[in-house]
């Protein structure tokens, strides 16, 4: 059904195809067809070969450097280094317990902020979006709010609700909330009016606009906000844990900085790092099933 | 007079005979009148006023006054931004008249009411649902069981010449092939009013001619009053009974035409070519043209005389 040019490899592909046909004699459509796949699964390789490259040049340039003291390893630390921090962690824990319950903690911490800021943010941008009496009322305390550095709130709930999880929980899910909050906001206002007064007609009331229309549409700008909301939600539970805690992947890195150990920073770094990525594959696969009734082109390219 | 719709399955034509409601006509003779007087739509000197948000006030419809007869079909036909579409939504409940009054069955309307259905220009099928979906929202709207709903969508997208699409998606269809869906939706519930705004206005011309006929045919069937709102002026006089000519902006009415052309009509191709259909055409189009003039003059456009058909 589709055969739009969907991707830009796909617009590539084609170009290459239109100069083959201006340049050479005219081949059949499969020779053509093979030798632009042939073209494609080239260019994959090299894209592979390049960004193995690049890693090589990075990681071994950093540890050339730091063995040569070119580059104090003291205060830069070393891939070797990293790796021999994050085995001893796995193997004989880290100061403050077993590495596993850092992750869990943490993970716990970010996971929890951000489905009850994602919740909060929908019912909320959904309901302000519905009523522009109640938006026309909000709008400027929200902009205020909005306008707090919020990251500071994390010593006041950490005032209020003492160094355990909940403060970080709190903490993440207002980082999340007015990122998902605002899309859901202007993804109900965007509702195409003709379908409002279509399903209208055909007899909706308003909880069935709200379900039938009004949320699946919304649901693009929604989902689309929730790769960034993730990464606050993880910026939510590590800053948490930096301003007050018992245990968690942000104490260690504040344990390593107290006690000059780059190293140690950098595993943290790397583990958020990889939980991050696990996440955001999770969300574009949430994404691909939510949008699958529509035609090909977003999807694919919001892999990036 | 062969139809020319040609439907990958089972036309309209053939489904009429088949298992559908049966037609209006075997109500009115059982003798419930009040099923009939239902769908009259009835505008007395309804005049609709906009207030931009700085506050100054359009006239976009000014004492308009008709009416449309139970089982009519009624074509309103005038300029672009005559206030056709909004006179549509009056008559729907999705807009109040700044003064006069809209009835239906001889009450006024206020509010959404339940025996209508209304067809966008615009496809206004919802593009995450199927075709199945998109025909069975009205009934599922309306508290109609579930497996109950869908099997009668399933019927009507057979009507409609759509079987075989029932689990694709919106964009996967062509224009024509959305409309029919359209058309199933709106006519599932069976309405005893139509409301369309320039629902084959998007189409290509022979898209259009096809619906049109399948159209006519659906109607046929079970008859509900229409307003068919359009500016193709051969369109309204071969599918309407009375055609209603609005005037440039503010609108109002300008003169009600009433079509004597008989019925069944067959294929619309065809009658443009009747003599009686040519005399109407040209009668109506005299009284059109100076309000298309007029809508052209104010546009700043010096165009000559659009093209009527001559």
């Amino acid at each position: 059904m589709n055969h739009q040019i969907s991707t830009v490899s796909d617009a590539k592909a084609l170009a290459a195809i239109q100069e083959d046909l201006r340049q050479g004699p005219p081949g059949d459509e499969a020779s053509i067809a093979a030798a632009a796949r042939a073209r494609g699964r080239r260019r994959r390789v090299q894209v592979q070969a390049a960004r193995a490259a690049a890693v090589v040049v990075i990681v071994g340039g950093w540890q050339l450097f730091t063995n040569l003291k070119i580059v104090d390893p003291f205060f830069f630390g070393q891939p070797t280094g990293i790796a021999h921090q994050l085995v001893d962690w796995v193997q004989n824990g880290t100061p403050y317990g077993s590495l596993w319950l850092q992750i869990e903690v943490t993970m716990k911490e970010a996971l929890g902020g951000f489905v009850y800021g994602t919740l909060a943010g929908i019912v909320l941008g959904v309901l302000l979006g519905q009523v522009p009496f109640l938006a026309d009322v909000m709008g400027p305390f929200i902009k205020v709010l909005n306008a707090v550095p919020r990251i500071v709130l994390g010593s006041i709930f950490v005032v209020w609700l003492g160094f355990g999880p909940t403060s970080k929980i709190l903490l993440a899910s207002v980082l999340v909330f007015f990122v998902v909050f605002f899309n859901a906001f202007q993804g109900v206002r965007e509702v195409d009016r003709n379908l409002l007064a279509n399903v209208r007609v055909l007899g909706a009331s308003r909880s069935q606009v709200i379900r039938d229309v009004v949320l699946p549409s919304a649901v693009v700008w929604i989902i689309a906000s929730l790769h960034v909301a993730f990464g606050f939600a993880i910026i939510g539970a590590i800053v948490g844990e930096f301003l007050g805690s018992q245990e968690g992947l942000g104490l260690l890195i504040s344990y390593s900085q107290n006690h000059f150990l780059p190293d140690g920073i950098f595993t943290a770094m790397l583990i958020i790092a990889v939980i991050a990525l696990t996440a955001e594959g999770l969300i574009s696969q949430l994404e691909k099933r939510l949008l699958s009734w529509r035609p090909g082109t977003h999807v694919e390219t919001a892999g990036l | 007079m062969t139809p020319i719709s040609q439907t990958p399955t089972g036309s309209a034509r053939e489904a009429a005979a088949g298992t559908l409601p049966a037609p209006r006509a075997a109500a009115r003779a059982s003798g419930t009148d009040s099923a009939q007087e239902r769908s009259r739509i009835e505008l007395v000197g309804v005049t609709k006023r906009f207030v931009s948000p700085s506050g100054t006030a359009m006239t976009a419809l000014r004492d308009v006054s008709f009416a449309v007869e139970p089982g009519q079909f009624c074509a309103v036909v005038g300029p672009t931004g005559c206030g056709k579409s909004t006179t549509l939504t009056m008559v729907a409940g999705l807009e109040r008249p700044s003064a006069g009054v809209v009835r239906v069955g001889g009450q006024a309307v206020d509010g959404i009411a339940d025996n209508m259905s209304f067809m966008f220009q615009s496809d206004a099928l919802l593009p995450w649902k199927s075709v199945l979906q998109n025909v069975a929202l009205g009934p599922r709207f309306r508290g109609v069981p579930k497996s109950e709903a869908l099997a009668k969508a399933r019927e009507w997208i057979r009507v409609v010449g759509l079987s075989g699409f029932e689990d694709h998606h919106p964009h996967q269809l062509s224009g024509g092939m959305r409309k029919r869906a359209t058309l199933a939706a709106s006519l599932i519930s069976e309405p005893s009013i139509l409301l369309m705004d320039e629902p084959f206005g998007a189409l290509d011309v022979q898209t259009k001619a096809i619906m049109s006929n399948e159209l006519l045919t659906l109607w046929e069937r079970t008859r509900p009053s229409v307003i068919f709102i359009t500016h193709d002026l051969e369109e309204a006089v071969a599918l309407a009974d009375r055609v209603v000519v609005m005037t440039a902006g503010p609108g109002t009415v300008k003169a009600v035409y009433d079509i004597d052309l008989p019925r069944p009509r067959g294929a619309v191709q065809e009658i443009r070519f009747e003599p009686r259909f040519l005399e109407l055409h040209q009668q109506i189009w005299e009284s059109l043209r100076e309000e298309v003039e007029r809508a052209y003059a104010r546009t700043g456009r010096t165009t000559e005389t659009p093209g009527g058909r001559q």
